[in-house]
């Protein structure tokens, strides 16, 4: 299988302190990848140095047959990765079309096709499109954030733990978008904290601790790996 | 005192005074918003903008109308040059070293105007103008231009900021700037734009004030508090609200004369800030806090 993103020994972190340590994954172009991990594991850093937020001291980052390691994210945004952060993933006072429009800012030309297809997986939000984004509830915000991020049509969608703080029902209704969002040919790699929910319903599966490689299979393999059941039960 | 005695002598002159400042304050307000410092060369930047306009009128030989865009023009670009010059150079660095360093800027400039021409007052055109009559209102003429001025220059920002790609982009930056660089979205080209909308303001600003009064090389610094009172009062980051805060301003510093002697007029700006921050730090309308 073709790897559409390849992490290859990663090693760095925020100023002078390693966070990462010889971390290696992969992405194929159509797959649901996600990141799981106890607290402070570096599944988020993980995910940040895709995107140039930190420092790489070593290893290689390879995305679509080239290398990305150490890009400036406006460079590593237009080559077709987006990325949702966590927390303040939305422009609060601006409508929810004026969040879709920002996130499309580097396209040149109509946007059209691109507001058609968000509106399309997010049908929620075509009505309250005139809505301020900051008056929206917690599962309807992260909709917006994931739908600003698709504005660019990116190969390859990030995702940090999208279901932070939402309900269950809304945290069935991300995956299920998520999974919308990969049969329209877009790969994602997400953090998660909720471990046994993103595993059943993700493709793979990586087990980050102490910001290594763990673990990594399907999502169902590692749902019965023993060692890994035991880390998010409680042992 | 009957009704027209107060608006003719407070009342409108208020309002005059509030247009001038709310012009100043929605410049300061968007810096706050988006560059996050407050820029206390704002008045003097305002007072170079007055004495620009002043130049265009005496050697180009143009009405002081026609001298406005100039001087719009002409001080956008400086304010631009003195970012690129000066507080490029500190943006990595805690917020209070740009304050401080924009003090520094607002003597230079204030020096620049007083070498260029001189501590004389000046004005730009001469004689008195008398009021007209409207119904019994007494309104000159630059009062209905300054106040007009404001509302198309205000009305057209809000215009650029709710319609235009660019205008968002400036929104999204005070919004949320992380997520704007994560949208692609060239933050240089902002702060640009940022400058060009500020300084553009501030010599409009400085020009009224002139026109309304006479043009003075410290007129520009005696504006700042008020225009800091104003924006802060009508919430950090809020175009309407600073135009709010400024009308309201000029007026409570026209209708304390009534109560306190006109030597303390400035102090009603003062007095108005420190009740903001203290009873609503956010302003009128939701801002940032600071």
């Amino acid at each position: 299988m073709r790897a559409l993103l390849s992490m290859e020994n990663l090693t760095g972190g925020y100023g002078d302190a390693d966070i990462l340590h010889d971390v290696t994954l992969t992405v194929a172009p159509d797959e649901i990848v996600v990141i799981v991990g106890p607290n402070g594991a570096g599944k988020s850093t993980a995910m940040k140095s895709v995107f140039g937020l930190l420092t790489i001291r070593g290893g290689k980052m390879r995305f679509d047959g080239e290398d990305l390691t150490g890009w400036a994210p406006n460079r590593i945004v237009q080559r077709g990765i987006c990325y949702v952060p966590q927390v303040d993933n939305i422009f609060r006072e601006m409508s929810i079309h004026e969040n879709l429009e920002m996130g499309g800012f580097l396209k040149k030309g109509d946007l059209s096709a691109a507001y058609d297809r968000v509106y399309t997986l997010f049908p929620d939000l075509k009505e309250r499109r005139r809505t301020m984004a900051g008056s929206l509830s917690g599962g309807q915000r992260q909709m917006v954030a994931m739908g600003r991020a698709l504005m660019l049509d990116p190969k390859l969608l990030l995702l940090d733990e999208p279901t932070a703080g939402l309900s269950p029902r809304y945290m069935e209704q991300i995956f299920q978008i998520c999974r919308d969002v990969r049969d329209t040919g877009v790969a994602i790699l997400l953090v998660e904290q909720h471990a046994k929910q993103a595993l059943a319903f993700a493709d793979r599966g990586y087990v980050l601790a102490a910001g290594k490689n763990r673990h990594e299979g399907s999502g169902a393999e590692l749902l019965a790996d023993r060692e890994v059941a035991e880390m998010f039960l409680g042992g | 005192m009957d009704l027209f005695e107060l608006l003719n002598f407070y009342v409108i002159p208020g309002i005059v005074l509030g247009s001038i400042y709310a012009l100043g304050a929605v410049g300061i307000t968007l810096i706050f918003a988006i560059l996050r410092y407050a820029h206390l060369a704002h008045g003097d930047l305002a007072t170079l903008g007055a004495f620009i306009a002043l130049a265009a009128v005496t050697s180009l030989g143009i009405s002081p109308l026609a001298a406005l865009p100039v001087a719009i023009l002409a001080t956008a670009a400086i304010a631009v040059g003195i970012d690129k010059v000066f507080y490029n150079h500190l943006r990595e660095r805690p917020k209070i070293v740009t304050v401080m360093a924009s003090l520094g800027i607002a003597l230079m400039v204030r020096s620049v105007v007083q070498v260029v021409w001189g501590v004389d007052t000046q004005t730009y055109t001469r004689g008195i103008v008398r009021p007209d009559d409207y119904f019994g209102l007494r309104i000159r003429d630059r009062e209905i231009y300054t106040v007009v001025a404001m509302v198309l220059l205000v009305g057209g920002l809000q215009l650029f900021l709710t319609r235009s790609k660019w205008g968002k982009a400036m929104r999204a930056m005070s919004d949320n700037p992380n997520l704007a660089l994560l949208s692609g979205i060239d933050n240089k080209k902002v702060v640009m734009l940022t400058w060009v909308i500020a300084g553009g303001l501030c010599a409009a600003a400085g020009f009224f004030l002139g026109l309304n009064t006479e043009l003075k090389s410290m007129m520009g610094w005696h504006m700042l508090l008020p225009m800091f009172a104003a924006a802060i009062l009508g919430g950090v980051g809020r175009v309407e609200g600073a135009v709010l805060g400024g009308l309201i301003v000029g007026i409570a510093e026209e209708l304390s004369v009534l109560v306190i002697p006109s030597e303390y007029k400035a102090a009603m700006a003062f007095a108005i800030l420190l009740f903001m921050l203290i009873v609503r730090p956010t302003g009128l309308l939701k801002g940032k806090v600071l």
